[in-house]
């Protein structure tokens, strides 16, 4: 088999896929491309079983259909260290050879038999539907940070996508806050819901166009596929039962603060500058209309102090919060204000932009730190 | 020293406190404690600083006898991942002159420098030059001793700390041993040195003239071992710590295993051997590994890895019968199979004890 192709063009559609390929892998294959030659289109895949991700691109020239595994690293930083220009690829699937010739110097690389790259799942009894490509991106934005790195709750090291006929639910935690991120502009055909490690949202997240592309997600009881024109994934679900998160959302808290969400992230970073580097825990004493942060260091003797305006309503009261936890929820809340719905110091905070975005519902939950309030 | 092999122990002085006063030149010359503060329940001196210890603050004393003992004493809190990053560091200089180092903890090793890995020709001139490095490149002092054995070396990185160098040589060897005071013995503690002073034995000397069956009779188990370090004999090596990798087993047949059904057979009790040997160390991890040898001697090896930890016998059983399966079965004759466990997660998992009063959703799952 025979191709031309220009080194950028390659290269940019390698980085595409080449995220899921893992640092150290038990098999070699596993270190490799699979590059699959169908008349004109080239069809890259890179897997680490767990993903695997492949990626279409168009190449001139070429002659004679087949298949090989490439060396990822070697393949990788050859082109890195390539002008712009057009390669010749001819390989020789009976000898595993990989000859790679540009105008300036001639390449040889020895290669693995393709039939050693392990199988794509089948997608058998999928049930699918579409989101655009935008969309996608931004429901993992918005949770993949609360995703828990706890192992022994598998379960919560991936974000649950919670389907409905008339929405989709993403929802992340980590036991100590929570993201529950709705869009009510996806319809699902089924109500029902699967758990997606974090490693392929990162890579989709990575890869996926910014933009309306629809993007085909199709799932069964062990695999996800996510498919767009060029571009497609399928990983292994976690096979784990995701906890009744609804449960432990207060549906009752009573007390609204509403602050500036930039005053509120900056002081925050501040007066947490002087918290204790293990609990980072910095207290809230809202009285009347003023927010008072406070945190210290006994061992260090730190401490620190700022007050903003803020409304709220209802009765004045400390509680303290792992402010690490908090700049990064805060952070992924949009708007100019938020609102912080609170009950009492050992409840759960609630957390909400003051703006909402229409067909979008963004709620953030995060649990006090219990001492020295 | 023909014959004998050369040993250095290294100890860093007051390695804890050394570290916190390089980093934060306003500690330099005063006395410190790294550990717990006194205020409270009040915790305990991990290391005081040579300044502290001149007021008789010791290692393992409550924070609050050390500040009744030196009322100006400044306590600072461990910062343990900077004392792990020096240690590290420590052991890549270990490293340059031998590959057999045995850590003790992460202020103190043993080095076995008798291969002489850069032909510098001593012992002490090995140890020397780690002091040297040591002080050159991370700006602490350590202490060393050389000997013949890990006994003598240990007691003579003692003998002349802080910044110390001590060589006890082959010839010195017995004379040492016989004056030092038996509380001295390295693994002698007060109450056995209560004893064998009831009983007239206050120096090696005393030792060496028991019998080893006096010895046996007397101290037990131990006798044998304080008889023959009285003559300077220790031949305990200087063991590289090794971590535990992958956990494993594996049965070669009588007779070469020809059907799936036999072979799914054997990988069921390997499986439990397995599960039995992970249970003993309280393992989990995320690569299950089956190994297959043919009857042509030829090996290969399968894997599977999962995202999350794994070590039940279920799981190993039955992910070790899909990679047998798919490592192509028919017409083959197995002489062995083997099942391990790799890529253990020791770390701690995340959660409480990592975020102190940090309340959790989800409390009973």
């Amino acid at each position: 088999m025979r191709f031309i192709v220009t080194s950028t063009a390659l290269l940019k559609n390698l980085q595409q896929i080449s995220g899921v390929i893992s640092a150290n892998t038990v098999l070699s294959v596993l270190e490799d491309f699979l590059f699959d030659l169908q008349g004109n289109t080239l069809t890259l895949t890179a897997t680490d079983l767990e993903t695997m991700m492949r990626v279409q691109m168009d190449v001139n020239e070429a002659q004679g259909d087949g298949r090989i595994c490439i060396p990822s690293k070697i393949l990788m930083d050859y082109l890195k260290n390539l002008p712009d220009q057009p390669i010749t690829f001819t390989i020789s699937e009976q000898d595993l050879s990989i000859e790679m010739s540009s105008e300036v110097g001639k390449y040889r690389i020895g290669g693995e038999k393709a039939d050693d790259f392990p199988k794509e799942p089948a997608p058998v009894d999928t049930t699918s539907f579409t989101m655009p490509s935008i969309a996608l991106i931004e429901s993992i934005n918005k949770s993949l940070f609360a995703v828990s790195t706890d192992t022994l709750r598998p379960a919560m090291t991936g974000v649950f996508f919670e389907l409905a006929q008339d929405s989709i639910t993403f929802v992340s935690t980590d036991a100590h806050r929570l993201v529950q991120f709705r869009r009510s502009d996806i319809n699902c055909p089924v109500q029902e819901g699967f758990v997606v490690p974090k490693k392929p949202l990162q890579q989709l997240r990575a890869t996926l166009p910014a933009d309306d592309t629809q993007l085909q997600l199709s799932y069964n009881n062990s695999h996800l596929f996510v498919t767009s024109t060029r571009l497609s994934l399928s990983c292994r679900l976690i096979d784990a039962r995701f906890p009744d998160y609804k449960a432990v959302i207060p549906t009752d808290n009573p007390y609204r603060l509403t602050v500036s969400r930039v005053d509120f992230l900056s002081a925050l970073r501040r007066v947490n500058i002087f918290a204790n580097k293990t609990t980072n825990q910095v207290v809230l004493d809202i009285n009347g209309n003023t927010l008072q942060l406070s945190a210290q260091d006994i061992d260090f003797s730190y401490e620190g102090k700022e007050t903003l305006s803020c409304q709220y309503s209802g009765e004045d009261m400390k509680i303290a919060f792992n402010a690490r936890l908090m700049i990064e929820l805060v952070n992924n809340i949009e708007g100019a204000e938020i609102n912080v719905e609170l009950s009492t110091p050992t409840r759960a905070g609630i957390f909400r932009p003051v703006e909402t975005t229409e067909n979008e519902d963004v709620l953030m939950l995060l649990m006090p730190l219990m001492v020295g309030v | 020293m023909p014959g004998h092999r050369k040993i250095i122990h290294i100890d860093m002085d007051a390695f804890y406190a050394s570290v916190e006063q390089r980093d934060n030149p306003e500690l330099v010359g005063k006395a410190i404690v790294v550990g717990g503060s006194p205020e409270g329940r009040g915790g305990v001196v991990a290391t005081a600083s040579y300044e502290a210890r001149k007021y008789g603050v010791r290692s393992a004393m409550p924070s609050k006898t050390a500040l009744r003992l030196c009322p100006h004493v400044i306590f600072i809190r461990p910062r343990f991942a900077a004392y792990k990053e020096v240690s590290t560091r420590i052991r890549e200089i270990f490293g340059r002159y031998t590959d057999l180092i045995e850590p003790l903890s992460l202020d103190e090793a043993y080095l076995d420098v008798t291969e002489d890995k850069l032909q510098i020709g001593s012992a002490m001139e090995i140890a020397k030059q780690i002091r040297q490095a040591i002080r050159d490149e991370l700006n602490l002092t350590a202490s060393a001793g050389v000997s013949i054995n890990k006994f003598v070396a240990k007691i003579a990185s003692d003998m002349n700390k802080p910044d110390g160098l001590t060589f006890i040589g082959p010839s010195n060897i017995e004379h040492f041993m016989e004056t030092l005071p038996v509380e001295k013995f390295h693994g002698v503690g007060k109450v056995t040195a209560e004893k064998m002073k009831a009983m007239g034995l206050h120096h090696g000397a005393d030792l060496k003239k028991l019998t080893l069956e006096d010895m046996m009779d007397r101290f037990g188990k131990s006798g044998r071992f304080y008889y023959n370090i009285v003559r300077g004999i220790d031949d305990r090596e200087v063991q590289p710590y090794r971590e535990t990798k992958s956990l494993g087993a594996e049965d070669t047949f009588a007779e070469d295993l020809t059907t799936i059904d036999e072979m799914n057979v054997e990988l069921d009790k390997i499986a439990k051997t397995v599960y039995d040997r992970l249970q003993r160390y309280q393992l989990k991890g995320r690569t299950i590994t089956v190994k297959i040898k043919y009857h042509d001697f030829k090996i290969i090896t399968r894997s599977q890895s999962f995202p999350y930890l794994v070590g039940d016998i279920e799981t190993l059983s039955s992910t070790a019968k899909i990679l047998l399966a798919t490592s192509g079965i028919e017409n083959v004759r197995i002489r062995l199979l083997g099942i391990s466990l790799s890529n253990f997660d020791v770390a701690e998992p995340k959660g409480k004890r990592d975020r102190p009063g940090q309340l959790s959703l989800f409390e009973g799952l």
